[in-house]
């Protein structure tokens, strides 16, 4: 009897491309979630949601499914034009001569509606610290997305990650205790 | 607070976006309608295309060049081709025309008896008469021996002679000469010791060399005779007088090395040179094969390929510096994009 014959599939699948407007849907949340964490301002990560998402309008025609998720790279953006703005803060702050400000007071609920302790824990990281943290805990990426998010080894990311969870453990005992 | 604690009070937590922001980016994707995206290969597939692109584009030219330049061809002049005997190109070699010689130059006609009719010399002329015979024989020390003979009977003498003979195969090379009157008929019985293979015959006229050197010994004795006749006036001083005689110790010294010169020539032009190159055994000078069409075009690809090797090399060794230093500059530029941002996170 003949063996039927069997049709080699393809080993990549082709990537299904989402449209615009589905994707701004879907991740909109995780990107403004994913900029407050980076920027501890509500106020401020508005505005750079909306610019990230103008960023990748103008980029759309150049992502490539294949090469990751589009929350992926809606992070890779977001991450970009919240350095830019951290970057033109610091000018800004070079040019006023206001190099030891006190950073302002977070607002209630910032960090959706977490316990004050945990809030103030969190808020008293550095913006990298919380950067990890956004990333595998509250967006839950692998270790490898959030490496190519963060631009760092996989390695990098795991022990920047222990490092930010184990400050932030350290920070919430001293509330406790106090 | 433990931290799987903290961990699943961050996970649970959610961090919305307003509604004024959820319309704000709305209105982006709405207001301009994106283009789909465009399906790009990443850099690392275009390196892996290139590459091989590159090489194959480097091929076809090299092909391609091949076949256009492959259709000229220099033949080399082939002397010693066998002779067939149907068809022998004549082959002849004009020499300086001899002025108001009435006879022209004809071609040497073999046969397949070995005959040949040899060209003339011009009577009146001294020339330099040189035939080159390239013979089969049947048997090699006979027939040199022949040829010894009748260069004397000619009155000629041998110049040299070269002979060697193997088991298979042998050659003898003599170079005779023979007077001139004689080279003709000389060569025709040359002709006769075996089969021609080749031929060929040289004329070259040397009287104009010989009027000229004629004339000025001409004008070298004028100029003696004048010089004695000066020399018998008793009015000379004494200085006059040494001078004249010095002059005319010159002259008549040049006048001896002119006729001493004009002697050779003569002497030389006198006789012609018959060399003779004869074979045993069928040694017959093949043609080198000469490759065809496709063959020049695969050898001159090969040579443009090897140059465009030659290059990729020079431009890697030149290039190899300068590709340190920008892989050098990008890895500083990466680090100190990283180092600003981690200052810039650790606030």
């Amino acid at each position: 009897m003949r063996r039927p014959r069997r049709r080699i599939s393809h080993v990549h699948a082709v990537a299904e491309v989402p449209s615009f407007s589905s994707i701004v849907e879907r991740h909109l949340d995780d990107v403004h979630g994913y900029i407050v964490y980076l920027t501890r301002d509500r106020g401020i990560a508005e505005d750079l949601t909306a610019e990230t998402f103008e960023k990748a309008l103008r980029l759309w025609p150049r992502f490539d499914p294949r090469r990751g998720s589009a929350r992926t790279w809606l992070c890779q953006l977001a991450r970009t034009t919240a350095l830019d703005h951290f970057r033109a803060e610091d000018r800004r702050r070079r040019r006023e001569g206001a190099y030891a400000l006190e950073p302002p007071p977070i607002e209630e609920g910032l960090f959706g509606g977490l316990s004050p302790e945990l809030e103030q824990a969190l808020a008293a990281l550095s913006a990298g610290e919380r950067e990890v943290i956004a990333l595998r805990v509250v967006l839950d990426l692998d270790g490898e997305t959030a490496a190519r998010v963060l631009g760092i080894s996989v390695t990098a990311c795991s022990t920047r990650l222990s490092r930010a969870l184990k400050k932030l453990e350290e920070r919430m005992g001293a509330y406790v205790a106090a | 607070m433990s931290q799987p604690d903290f961990l699943a009070e961050i996970r649970s937590a959610r961090i919305e976006a307003s509604p004024e922001l959820r319309e704000r980016v709305r209105a982006l994707a709405v207001a301009v309608p994106p283009r789909p995206p465009r399906r790009q290969l990443p850099w690392r597939r275009w390196s892996l295309l290139l590459v091989p692109a590159c090489a194959a584009l480097a091929l076809a030219g090299a092909l391609a060049a091949g076949l256009a330049t492959s259709g000229k061809h220099e033949r080399a002049v082939v002397h010693g081709a066998a002779v067939r005997q149907a068809a022998n190109p004549p082959v002849f070699s004009t020499a300086t025309a001899p002025a108001g010689s009435a006879k022209s130059l004809g071609p040497l006609t073999p046969n397949g008896g070995g005959e040949a009719a040899p060209l003339p010399a011009t009577p009146g002329r001294a020339q330099q008469y040189e035939a080159d015979l390239t013979l089969r024989v049947k048997d090699l020390s006979a027939a040199t021996k022949r040829a010894l003979r009748l260069t004397r009977s000619f009155h000629g003498y041998v110049r040299s002679v070269d002979y060697g003979s193997g088991a298979a195969s042998g050659t003898a090379t003599l170079v005779l000469r023979v007077p001139i009157g004689s080279i003709q008929a000389a060569i025709v019985r040359f002709s006769a010791l075996g089969t021609i293979l080749d031929q060929h015959v040289s004329i070259r006229d040397v009287q104009p060399q010989l009027d000229k050197r004629f004339r000025q010994m001409q004008s070298l004795r004028d100029a003696i005779a004048k010089l004695q006749a000066e020399l018998e006036s008793p009015n000379l001083s004494a200085a006059e007088r040494t001078k004249l005689e010095n002059e005319l110790v010159a002259a008549r010294r040049r006048l001896v090395v002119l006729q001493r010169t004009q002697a050779q020539q003569r002497r030389a032009a006198s006789f012609a040179t018959a060399s003779l190159q004869l074979h045993t055994a069928g040694k017959a000078v093949a043609p080198p094969h000469e490759p065809g069409r496709i063959g020049r075009a695969l050898h001159r690809s090969g040579s443009i390929l090897l140059d465009e090797l030659k290059v990729l090399v020079y431009v890697l060794i030149v290039g190899a510096p300068l590709l340190a230093l920008a892989a050098l500059a990008f890895g500083t530029a990466r680090l100190r994009r990283r180092h600003v941002e981690a200052r810039l996170l650790a606030r």
